[in-house]
């Protein structure tokens, strides 16, 4: 059965899919969203792209008298193909949320008060305009930081470097994927981006670290990883845990947390020693496999059961169930992966492991980006900053990267006033007292600050803490620059513009940076007067008409996924030896370990239990606790606890608790849930709740934020990246 | 005539309520209420040897459905197609149905006051398109199609895949949401979701006994009145042709 969406509204879109070089019908001057249904009632169709969360999904939005209600999959999205998960079928519940931020605001009681009077864009703009001239008059450019997140604050990016500034960090890296991405370059030339090119759905073999599929939903992601399993994939799932994926594997390793890196070395030892990895592959394709072979001999799956807690037997027989599956082994990279700290060589061990089996570039391995023509703009050079990047990227953390920068390296700057003082924050799309650990540490930064601003959609707690708060409109209703992703196996350029107009007073993004540009005397580098024209500009090399584009809302382009695709010539990785790097002398360089190698990280003290988190599929980061379609299916998080611990410490299911971690930090009431499923050595909660904005009518003070117990962190120090694995907590009596 | 049934995969599913919003989202379900739920099993065995199921439970549309015949108002009624349907202009809100489903599908809307449940998307299925949850469904986990067509997809995972029933001896009604797994986990889904039992079907069953027969008199007096007017209507029509 087919949709009559599918069939008649997206006819134009599918018959330029699959064309190299696509050159759409000049026609449409106008807006045109033929009608649709919604229910038994009739609704115009607008496409767009989410953002409920990062994964950036293909939907229809259903507009009926200007009111959205209704947002359903793109059927024509070479990702979600018309699925969208919980979230995004909840996005009217963002978009209407009573308490969203209303008009710009200006603190009048003392920080963290949260008083403020309201005022108009104008008086909002000209005030943050005529702070940022002083502050440049006064510190310099370079005392101004962004903090920046997903697809909007490209129009901020560029206002920063105009103004001068190198300071911009986002916590998408160092609390993130930073150490993934660095680990994968390091080992192929290239890191995975996001989404997350694995190709789960023709994987023989799928292997998790601490993956969370089905509990951590991104809709492709799902498809793929449940049509692999219909199609007869196995499935290793190492966690802690007993997850949703767990319980769908064929091997649950329930690990000891913090030994991955072992696990992973013991599996290299089996694939090398009983000769099971891709010998062809890597004679080709890598460098360094002779050291590997040394280096991993002492490391038997004997050496490794008693460090991971699983038996030298379970260890021996998924190494050898990857060698049968191999290359069609899809190993996941992960996406949080900053646990403990020396996670950029966990993801080496990961990517090394990956080319052992031959999987990279290989058809139900890690496939292959696809570039896609884009244009740029025309700018002026941006100004040299006089001063270096505060934050540490390039230099105290050689290996993170400076387009994306290290937030908590921001915030040590802003806090020692070294290498020089940063006086002004800009935060725009992140939640900086949620998303990055050491909360204390991060209030400490705040009030060192002159100014601090935020750009938001819902009034979360930071706000009580800036100077100005300016209301962004929501994906629904802002124009954001035209998702470009080359990682898929059909790459496509798709179009957020608004379904609606903005609520409110809020504004998009692009002009409140506009309008800030106008003010700072910055508008050569914003050469263009409407989202439109910003579109056609970066649509140009492609040929595809921006109105055709914003009509048909995705067009897709024929990829080369696997290493087959591709001419012999066309097969080099970006390494300094042109091969994948399985010995690294960069960082050999750097005087870190060339290969990975197991560190035992603290255990929990007696009494205390380490502390992990993940993702519930109906909430995304702290972001959707307040939405009252996703509230509704699950307004507070649980703490998870194993039958005997729960025993031990008198707790019983359905009791609250509060949770105190080992300095002392305790946390709000959370609902004990016991269960077999997870190790006597951790307790688990969901990520996200415990918000301590009152303005948040529904989340305020429904269950516990992990991140306030995270009052320690271990960092990466090729990154930066901040461990976050290595709290202990224990329950206490509510 | 189309025999609509659904399959869901419990081994694809993920639990991830997709269908859960999107079917609230298409007709307008009151928040804290659904037509479709997602659930899981308590977990079976001890650390380490554990095994949990996602169960997706909604209006089976069962061949003999229980909710039909407690219906005073007759609001619930089963078309030709196998869809158990409810009248909203119809439908007193009792809730006699509500507690004589065997698989807790149906809810008194705190907005309307009447009853609703799952009818199968029949007004998108009439229109060609999937129902809802299925076109969402994040795993592919869903499938939908009339079970009398034998080249359909849902044909051929009830006839030839052995999508099973949960159904027990105890409880035979012929529900048409069928679901694959592995024979052990559809085990634990049914010994976990177990369909209610008969003897829960007492408000039907008082009903019959005491209240029945009042409401047919007022119901059947009106209908009389009716079917008077009809026949009189038709009689004079007859006489108006002839003229």
């Amino acid at each position: 059965m087919t949709s009559e969406i599918t069939r008649r509204r997206f006819l134009g879109t599918t018959a330029t899919l699959g064309a190299a070089t696509v050159v759409a019908p000049a026609a449409a001057s106008q807006k045109v969203h033929p009608p649709g249904w919604r229910g038994t009632e009739r609704v115009d169709k607008v496409p767009t792209t989410c953002e409920m969360c990062f994964w950036r999904c293909g939907v229809v939005a259903s507009v009926a008298g200007g009111k959205v209600v209704r947002v359903a999959g793109h059927p024509e999205h070479p990702q979600n193909q018309g699925r969208l998960c919980a979230r995004g079928n909840a996005g009217t519940g963002l978009l209407y949320d009573p308490d969203r931020l209303k008009t710009p605001l200006l603190r009048t009681g003392e920080r963290g008060e949260g008083r403020f009077k309201r005022v108009s864009w104008d008086e909002a703009l000209d005030f943050l305009a005529g702070k940022l001239v002083k502050l440049r008059q006064e510190h310099g450019p370079e005392s101004v930081a962004l903090f920046p997140h997903g697809n909007g604050p490209r129009f901020f990016a560029t206002l920063m470097q105009a103004y001068g500034t190198p300071n911009s960090a986002e916590p998408s890296f160092a609390q993130c994927r930073g150490p993934r991405e660095v680990g994968y370059s390091l080992t192929f030339g290239r890191g995975l981006g996001s989404p997350e090119p694995v190709d789960l759905e023709e994987a023989r073999l799928i292997v998790l670290i601490g993956s969370h599929l089905g509990e951590n939903v991104f809709t492709s992601q799902i498809t793929a990883f449940a049509t692999g399993l219909a199609h007869g994939a196995k499935l290793i799932a190492v966690d802690p845990r007993f997850s949703t994926a767990a319980a769908k594997a064929d091997w649950w390793l329930p690990i000891r947390p913090g030994t991955d890196i072992a696990l992973l070395l013991a599996w290299m030892n089996v694939l090398i020693g009983e000769g099971l990895y891709d010998r062809e592959y890597v004679e080709t394709y890598a460098k360094g496999f002779e050291q590997l072979q040394e280096h991993v001999k002492e490391f038997t799956p004997e050496w490794a059961a008693p460090i991971t807690d699983l038996t030298a037997a379970k260890i021996r027989e998924t190494a050898r169930a990857m060698g049968a599956a191999k290359p069609a082994v899809a190993l996941h990279p992960g996406r949080h992966v900053t646990w403990y700290g020396d996670d950029t060589q966990r993801a080496r061990a990961m990517a090394i492991l990956t080319a052992l089996l031959g999987s990279w570039g290989r058809r139900g391995g890690i496939f292959l980006p696809t570039p896609i023509p884009k244009g740029s703009f025309d700018l002026p050079e941006f100004p040299e900053p006089k001063r270096g990047r505060a934050d540490g990227a390039g230099t105290r953390f050689p290996l993170a990267p400076e387009e994306l920068g290290v937030t908590n390296g921001l915030i040590d700057a802003t806090v020692s006033g070294n290498p020089y003082p940063i006086k002004a924050w800009i935060v725009y799309g992140q939640n900086v007292l949620e998303s990055i650990p050491q909360r204390s540490r991060t209030l400490e930064a705040i009030g060192k600050l002159d100014l601090m601003v935020v750009v938001d959609v819902l009034p979360v707690e930071q706000i009580n803490y800036a100077d100005l708060v300016l209301p962004e409109a929501t994906y629904l209703e802002r124009y954001d620059p035209p998702n470009i992703v080359e990682s898929a196996k059909r790459p496509f350029i798709a179009v957020r513009s608004p379904v609606c107009e903005p609520l409110y007073e809020s504004k998009p993004g692009w002009w409140i940076a506009r309008e800030l540009a106008k003010r700072l005397d910055l508008m050569a580098y914003f050469p263009w007067e409407t989202p439109e024209q910003h579109l056609e500009t970066i649509l140009a090399p492609t040929g595809i008409n921006g109105n055709e584009l914003r009509n048909c809302g995705v067009v897709a382009f024929p990829g080369k996924p696997y290493l087959d695709d591709r001419a012999p010539q066309d097969r080099s990785f970006d390494t300094a030896s042109g091969k994948i790097e399985l010995f690294s002398q960069d960082l050999a360089d750097l005087g870190a370990d060339p290969m990975p190698r197991y560190t035992p990280h603290a255990e929990p003290p007696a009494g205390f239990l380490r502390l992990i988190y993940g993702r519930a599929p109906v909430h995304s980061f702290a972001r959707s606790q307040n939405n009252k379609i996703l509230n509704a299916l699950m307004p507070e998080n649980e703490v998870w606890l194993h039958t005997s611990v729960a025993r031990e410490f008198g707790v019983a299911e359905g009791q609250r608790v509060i949770l105190e971690n080992s300095d002392g930090v305790r946390s709000n009431p959370i609902l004990v849930k016991v269960t077999e499923g997870i190790r006597r050595d951790c307790a688990y909660v969901v990520h996200g709740f415990g918000h301590r904005s009152r303005a948040l009518r529904l989340a305020f003070g429904r269950g516990a934020s992990d991140n306030a117990l995270m009052s320690r962190v271990s960092v990466d120090p090729l990154t930066g990246g901040t461990g976050m694995h290595v709290n202990f907590v224990r329950p206490v009596k509510a | 005539m189309a025999r609509y049934a659904m399959v869901t995969d419990l081994r694809k599913c993920v639990a991830c309520k997709a269908c859960t919003v999107a079917c609230s989202a298409e007709w307008d379900v009151p928040t804290g209420q659904a037509r479709t739920h997602v659930r899981a099993t308590p977990l079976a065995g001890e650390f380490p040897d554990l095994m949990s199921s996602p169960y997706v439970a909604q209006c089976n549309h069962c061949d003999h459905p229980p909710c039909v015949e407690p219906c005073p108002s007759g609001a619930t009624f089963q078309g030709d197609d196998g869809i158990v349907r409810v009248d909203g202009d119809v439908c007193i809100g009792c809730g006699f149905c509500v507690d004589a489903c065997p698989y807790e599908a149906r809810y008194i809307s705190p907005r309307t006051k009447k009853v609703d449940k799952c009818d199968f998307c029949r007004p998108r299925i009439e229109r060609g398109e999937e129902p809802a949850c299925v076109a969402t469904c994040t795993a592919h986990a869903k499938y939908f199609g009339d079970l009398e067509d034998r080249n359909g997809e849902v044909h051929r995972l009830v006839f030839h895949v052995g999508a099973r029933r949960l159904e027990t001896a105890a409880v035979a009604v012929g529900p048409n949401v069928y679901y694959l797994g592995r024979p052990e986990q559809l085990d634990l889904v049914l010994a976990s979701f177990p369909p209610r039992p008969p003897q829960l079907l007492t408000a039907g069953e008082a009903w019959k006994k005491l209240a029945r027969p009042l409401v047919i008199g007022v119901v059947g007096a009106t209908f009389l009145g009716q079917a008077v007017a009809f026949f009189t209507q038709l009689h004079k029509g007859e006489g108006d042709f002839d003229e």
